[in-house]
């Protein structure tokens, strides 16, 4: 009987070990970005205002690189006011732009933002309350990709990072209609990958990569320049893209809604009903 | 009492320092430094292994909730706790370890102490990311990151000890030893 408490007491830390570890390999294994960030939303609760607190402080030190993008920005939606303004009837003049009407933007701070990690997430201080909801698009506010919105909780939202595994969207190569997927091999913050194109396209570097064919971003964000272009075993170009936008120095974001993104992905997803003769 | 106290404050120190300060520093990509590892390295020698677990398990679900990690600092934490009752003989020799005492350079003096701490720190470093990735595409940027974190991160355990060993001068426990 000794001799058996003796055993067990000889192996209990090891086999607590063994149980510990199986546990959090399992949870790991099944955990997606999407759980992730579930676990965040849930701490943000906590820890949330502690972020903005330090992030305050932060932008304090950036106010003046913010005023000269506010100031860069500003003067280049006065020219494009301009612009409009010239093409519109001389007696309408109370008309506001919202790109078409069917995106609209409100402006959030960067609370939390990593670039270190393979799976990195922005956490941004506007949430449900503020009309943020899953699947917004968050572009600088000269129009820059930085991700999208994954979860929301009443005062915070968080987003996938373009600097992360599972970030998927599409991308085009601007003024010449060829689309591919974007996507980060997570080698470095400043490259992204734009996948799959095909092999008749005309691209070289220096070409502007946007958005493209995308249910989360308008079209014509701004990715990067293309860099490098090889051709893969499957026949389809891949271009190695230098981001534009400053991953590591984000301050404010525009989250973007678009206003018809229920439907147009009930269409693509096949939920409508045919229509009836 | 006083220890418990002591190591209460120390451990919520290195939290709070590696979820609002390194999490968020950005040093490049291969720098990612997991100081809140100090905690584990500079419990004193006698602990039980199986409190040493205890406080690993602590420490890895809480960074996994506050970094929102899905178990990863859990796995890694857990691990390099297990290993460290077994490393620690292995390195300081089984005499000074039953001795007890913190294991900090100025009990068991800088070479030991660098070389006992570079294991544990590369340990967790080479968990840590070689399971963040989980991919061997790129495994030589993978052990790019492993090496240039754990140095990193064990010079920050090294700055974390002083401050550690800085408030054990002031208290007038120490005045018996």
């Amino acid at each position: 009987m000794n001799r058996l408490i003796d055993f067990i007491r000889s192996i209990y830390v090891p086999l607590l070990f063994i149980v510990i570890e199986v546990v959090a390999l399992n949870y790991y294994a099944s955990s997606t970005s999407y759980t992730k960030a579930k676990l965040l939303t849930a701490s943000n609760h906590v820890m949330g205002g502690f972020h903005r607190t330090l992030s305050d402080i932060g932008d304090y030190f950036g106010l003046r690189r913010e005023n000269d993008m506010l100031l860069t920005e500003l003067a280049s939606l006065h020219n494009r006011l301009e612009e409009l303004t010239q093409l519109l009837p001389r007696e309408d003049t109370g008309f506001e732009y919202t790109h078409g009407g069917e995106y609209s933007f409100t402006v959030a701070s960067v609370i939390n933002n990593s670039v270190t990690r393979q799976e990195n997430f922005i956490t941004i201080d506007k949430g449900e309350r503020d009309g943020v909801r899953i699947n917004m698009a968050l572009v600088t506010p000269d129009m820059k990709m930085v991700g999208y919105v994954l979860d929301c909780s009443e005062n915070f939202s968080i987003a996938i990072s373009v600097l992360n595994r599972e970030f998927r969207t599409g991308g085009k190569i601007k003024g010449k209609d060829y689309f591919g997927s974007l996507f980060w091999d997570s080698t470095s913050p400043d490259y992204i990958t734009l996948s799959e194109i095909p092999k008749y396209a005309d691209i070289e570097p220096g070409d502007t990569i946007v958005s493209g064919y995308s249910s989360i971003f308008p079209p014509d964000v701004l990715v990067g320049t293309v860099e490098d272009i090889r051709m893969t075993q499957s026949n389809y170009y891949e271009a190695r893209v230098k981001l534009d936008t400053p991953m590591t120095r984000l301050g404010k974001l525009f989250v973007v809604n678009y206003a018809d993104i229920q439907e147009r992905m009930m269409l693509e997803e096949g939920l409508f009903d045919a229509p009836e003769n | 009492m006083l220890r418990v106290i002591e190591y209460t404050l120390f451990f919520l120190v290195v939290t709070v320092l590696q979820v609002f300060l390194f999490n968020n520093l950005n040093l490049g990509i291969y720098i990612h430094p997991l100081v809140y590892i100090a905690f584990i390295i500079l419990l004193p020698m006698e602990t039980l292994p199986v409190v040493v677990l205890g406080l690993g398990l602590l420490s890895g679900v809480i960074m996994d909730i506050s970094t929102g990690s899905g178990g990863l600092y859990t796995i890694t934490t857990v691990f390099t706790s297990f290993v460290r009752p077994y490393l620690l003989p292995l390195i300081l020799g089984r005499d000074e370890v039953k001795e007890g005492g913190i294991p900090m350079p100025s009990r068991i003096g800088y070479g030991k102490f660098f070389r006992y701490a570079g294991i544990i720190v590369f340990l967790q470093c080479l968990i840590f990311f070689t399971f963040e990735s989980l991919a061997f595409k790129y495994y030589y940027l993978t052990l790019l990151r492993i090496l240039a974190s754990s140095v990193v991160t064990v010079g920050l355990v090294f700055f974390t000890q002083m401050v550690l060993s800085g408030a054990r001068d002031r208290s007038p426990s120490q005045t018996y030893q």
